[in-house]
């Protein structure tokens, strides 16, 4: 019963429904998925950066509080995102945030990625309004993968060429 | 026998060392004048130190230049200063901008009904609470001189200053700070507001 209601105080900003008086009492808690996240955190590790396949995406700045580096392993041929994993510096928020983007670009393509918003994982996590900023970081983190594998990928393309000459 | 550069360099390698700072790089020499003055300044024995012959060794390769030297050499220290707001400007931008909108949308928060309302300013962060209609929070983000707002309508955003514009401005969207708070908060409340 006090998850229910936990649940629907720090869903406030979004559902916009009326509140009574009692729940303005209660402490802010991190949402269960939150925590769960930070307990349990999915595809944390490393790509190699150097594999043409493997896009990484590096942001924030630890004087922020927050960095957050994404990496994305992709199927040159399909242009599907087979793998990710993260690993970030930051509040329980921040981290939760990077562990659900990668959960969300596994399996997908990477066009369909770049249309995941902030406000999808803000929404998903519950995240209250001082920490918006972190759901933000990783919707650039996962922008960033896609154009550094990109961007590897239009460098190593005129070297094929080359290669097939 | 050693020439004078190399001899002040182990000067402030002992001076350094006796302290036990960092010792100074090879490339002192090439840096900006005022970075090696704090640098030399910073050094509170150095003045007992390094009286009379060293200092006046120091004090004329490392801190002062001559006048006479064009601008060019001193490109790179321009271009940062251009290019990122001065902390202690960015504090005095930022602190008025952030006072003026407090004072402004209490008394905004005077006129209007909505039940729930609430400002408070405390730690540099300005939290506007709407009741059921959400929350905002502004804050400065002082290492990118920047101010940071989430909104229940348009989510998180981070103005810059823009000096041609003289206002803080959301670089992907263009957005002016006073203005979207203008909208949002005629949208959300029904009556208009006016922040610039």
């Amino acid at each position: 019963m006090l998850g229910q209601s936990t649940r629907r105080l720090l869903g406030m900003g979004f559902l916009g429904q009326s509140r009574s008086q009692a729940i303005q009492v209660l402490p802010r808690f991190y949402h269960e998925r939150v925590v769960d996240h930070y307990n349990n955190p999915r595809n944390v590790g490393s790509f190699d950066k150097n594999d043409p396949t493997v896009g990484t995406g590096l942001v924030g700045a630890p004087a922020c509080g927050d960095v957050m580096k994404l990496q994305i392993k992709v199927d040159d041929k399909t242009g599907k995102i087979v793998d990710a994993c993260f690993k970030t510096f930051g509040c329980g928020s921040a981290i939760a945030s990077s562990s659900v983007a990668t959960e969300w670009v596994k399996g997908k393509q990477m066009e369909e990625v770049l249309t995941i918003k902030n406000t999808e994982i803000a929404k998903h996590l519950s995240l209250p309004p001082v920490k918006l900023h972190c759901s933000m970081l990783a919707e650039d983190a996962i922008k960033a993968a896609v154009k550094n594998y990109e961007a590897k990928r239009a460098e190593a393309a005129p070297l094929e060429k080359a290669a097939d000459a | 026998m050693a020439s004078p550069s190399s001899t002040k360099l182990i000067l402030l390698r002992r001076l350094s060392r006796a302290l036990k700072l960092k010792p100074p790089s090879a490339s002192i020499q090439r840096s900006s004048s005022s970075s090696s003055s704090l640098y030399l300044s910073s050094l509170p024995e150095a003045s007992r130190l390094a009286h009379g012959y060293c200092l006046s060794i120091c004090c004329r390769n490392f801190c002062s230049r001559p006048p006479h030297l064009n601008d060019e050499s001193q490109g790179p220290v321009t271009i940062y200063n251009s290019v990122l707001l001065q902390e202690d400007e960015y504090h005095r931008l930022a602190d008025t901008t952030i006072q003026d909108l407090l004072e402004k949308i209490e008394e905004y928060g005077d006129t209007v009904e909505i039940d729930g309302f609430d400002i408070e300013y405390g730690n540099q962060v300005l939290t506007l609470k709407l009741g059921s209609l959400g929350t905002y929070v502004l804050n400065k983000q002082t290492p990118n001189r920047q101010i940071w707002m989430s909104s229940p309508v348009s989510g998180p955003s981070r103005f810059d200053w823009d000096q041609s514009a003289q206002a803080w401005i959301y670089r992907r969207t263009k957005a002016n700070l006073s203005e979207v708070l203008e909208s949002e908060l005629e949208q959300l409340c029904g009556q208009p507001i006016r922040l610039s």
